[in-house]
């Protein structure tokens, strides 16, 4: 489905009402609660398939820490190449920096775990949130290549969130808006590329997580509210019958997914997932639910304010250099990425790249 | 079929187009300053714009993931193979060098496809959308915009290439 920029500019200024209808989401119980923390074992294996004069590679490990819902823990590897384990110096983005010598065939193999759990925000009750440093305020209410924060994107937000009383009014009427306006694309390749201005100017609001969370980061940016894109993969299965928001099997090559935070004073970093909204409209059976679907409507009333602790965080980095590459800095750093003489290798591309990812969830 | 003409170019840069969302125009491409680039295939093979001077050249902003992109390539295909004196440049934006030979593996493009790995000129060419196509006379000057997929089976081609040849002059650009 196209989107016309017009017509959404125009829709922009109106707050849809769906927010304010709590019993739309009661039919279908999807309940987050923090309390159960889950440990994951995730393996990555990769090896490259035409190696071809000097390889490298760079492997997100998981870097996150947030004392109330995610520690990254070790990562450990085996590997014919030489590694390092190396973060960003922006975001501390974590991830295995590995290279071979040319006629070596590379292999490694990254064992890390991570611990985390449920998210619930409790929106009414505002409490003793840790308060945001400067630094971090300026880096995530900044720009980035993908996501600008004037131009299309501070029209566009302006007017969506309108005369909103106060940050969490704007924050929920940005999340509301793209619930509406955007979609899931079944035929986008991997998570998407997340480039929000072309997204605006294009009308094409159309996309998988990194796109449409991204579109989500650049409005609530552009309105003055920190926010960050999360990218991650998913571990398990959802535990409240949402096939479309867990890992089908063990094997979680292609279970990426990128989540979302805003920053709002006394709550803190707030979860915020509208592309899982969209993920469960277009994919929970039998597919293609409106969004008056019970089982879409408990989504979209969850989460805002809540994730399920099935999916594990890799980092908050966006325009990530990789060391030594001789290629551009990535938009993000959700999958495996590497270099051979030829070139880059497609990240999208796990077959004939070659790299695998499992999980498993191991006792705590 | 070719649709009459409902662009008209000026040549010395007085225009005055219409531009609608559907069906897309061609409208005239902004006056300001579109540096010459040089830029490698997959194969490492490097075509630099200036090589066609003398030419109208259609220089075509594109992605492999852009799924109008796809759809879009094969008719661009079609017109580079009507055409007389106009090239066609393609230029994949931000895109690995395997995806790119993956992509061209499945769908064989006989003009270059280059590889603008860092959006260096997508920036400098101002192109916020996916896909963008200028068009550029034969003194390599942008005359021609769209900011979407574009229906150029549609194109008459040597009334294009007769436009975008002579200067000076109010030329009919035959578009959809």
């Amino acid at each position: 489905m196209q989107y016309h920029r017009r017509d959404l500019l125009k829709a922009g200024g109106a707050l849809t009402a769906v927010a304010a209808m709590p019993g739309f989401a009661r039919a279908q119980s999807f309940a987050p609660k923090p309390g159960t923390w889950r440990k994951f074992e995730i393996v990555t294996k990769l090896e490259i398939a035409k190696p071809e004069g000097k390889v490298q590679a760079w492997i997100p490990v998981p870097s996150v820490n947030e004392a109330d819902w995610f520690k990254s823990g070790d990562s450990k590897w085996t590997t014919n190449g030489t590694a390092s384990l190396q973060h960003d110096a922006k975001y501390k983005a974590g991830f295995v920096h590995v290279t071979w010598d040319a006629g070596q065939s590379p292999v490694i193999e990254i064992v890390s775990t991570a611990t985390t759990q449920d998210r619930a925000i409790d929106l009414s009750k505002p409490g003793q949130a840790a308060a945001l440093s400067d630094s971090d305020r300026k880096l995530y209410t900044g720009p980035t290549a993908l996501i600008p924060t004037d131009g299309i994107v501070k029209q566009t937000s302006d007017k969506i969130v309108g005369n909103a009383a106060n940050d969490i009014d704007k924050a929920r009427r940005i999340f509301e808006w793209v619930v509406e306006n955007t979609a899931r694309n079944a035929s986008t390749r991997g998570c998407g590329i997340g480039d929000v201005a072309a997204m605006l100017t294009s009308g094409n609001l159309t996309g998988k997580c990194a796109d449409l969370n991204a579109l989500y980061v650049g409005l609530a940016r552009a309105a003055g509210l920190p926010a960050r894109d999360v990218y991650g993969i998913r571990a398990a299965p959802s535990q409240f019958g949402y096939k479309s928001l867990g890992a089908g099997s063990a094997n979680i090559t292609k279970s990426q997914h990128c989540r979302a935070e805003v920053y709002l004073e006394s709550l803190g970093w707030v979860p915020v997932d509208p592309a899982d909204v969209r993920k469960v409209a277009l994919e929970e059976p039998p597919a293609n639910l409106p969004l008056s679907d019970p089982k879409v409507a408990a989504a979209r009333a969850t989460l805002f304010g809540a994730w399920e602790g099935n999916w594990l965080a890799y980092n908050f980095g966006h325009d990530i250099a990789l060391p030594g590459a001789q290629g551009p800095a990535v938009e993000f750093l959700m999958y495996p990425q590497a270099e051979t003489v030829a070139g880059r290798l497609d990240c999208l591309d796990p077959d004939t790249f070659r790299y695998s990812i499992t999980a498993r969830e191991v006792s705590v | 079929m070719p649709i009459a003409a409902a662009v008209v170019l000026n040549v010395l840069g007085v225009s005055a187009f219409a531009q609608s969302e559907s069906p897309p125009r061609l409208i005239a491409a902004p006056q300001d300053f579109k540096p010459a680039f040089t830029l490698e295939d997959s194969d490492r093979v490097a075509t630099a714009l200036n090589d066609l001077h003398g030419r109208p050249v259609i220089v075509h902003f594109f992605a492999t993931w852009c799924e109008p992109c796809r759809v879009e390539l094969p008719a661009l295909q079609r017109l580079a193979e009507r055409a007389g004196t106009l090239r066609v440049l393609t230029i994949s934006v931000a895109e690995p060098e395997a995806r790119v030979r993956t992509f061209l593996d499945k769908m064989p493009l006989h003009f270059p496809v280059l590889l603008d790995r860092d959006r260096s000129v997508a920036r400098f060419w101002n192109v916020s959308a996916l896909p963008t196509t200028y068009i550029l006379d034969a003194r390599l000057q942008p005359r021609l915009f769209v900011e979407s997929d574009y229906p150029w089976d549609e194109v008459d081609v040597p009334a294009l290439e007769t436009s975008l040849s002579n200067g000076g002059e109010q030329h009919a650009v035959p578009s959809p």
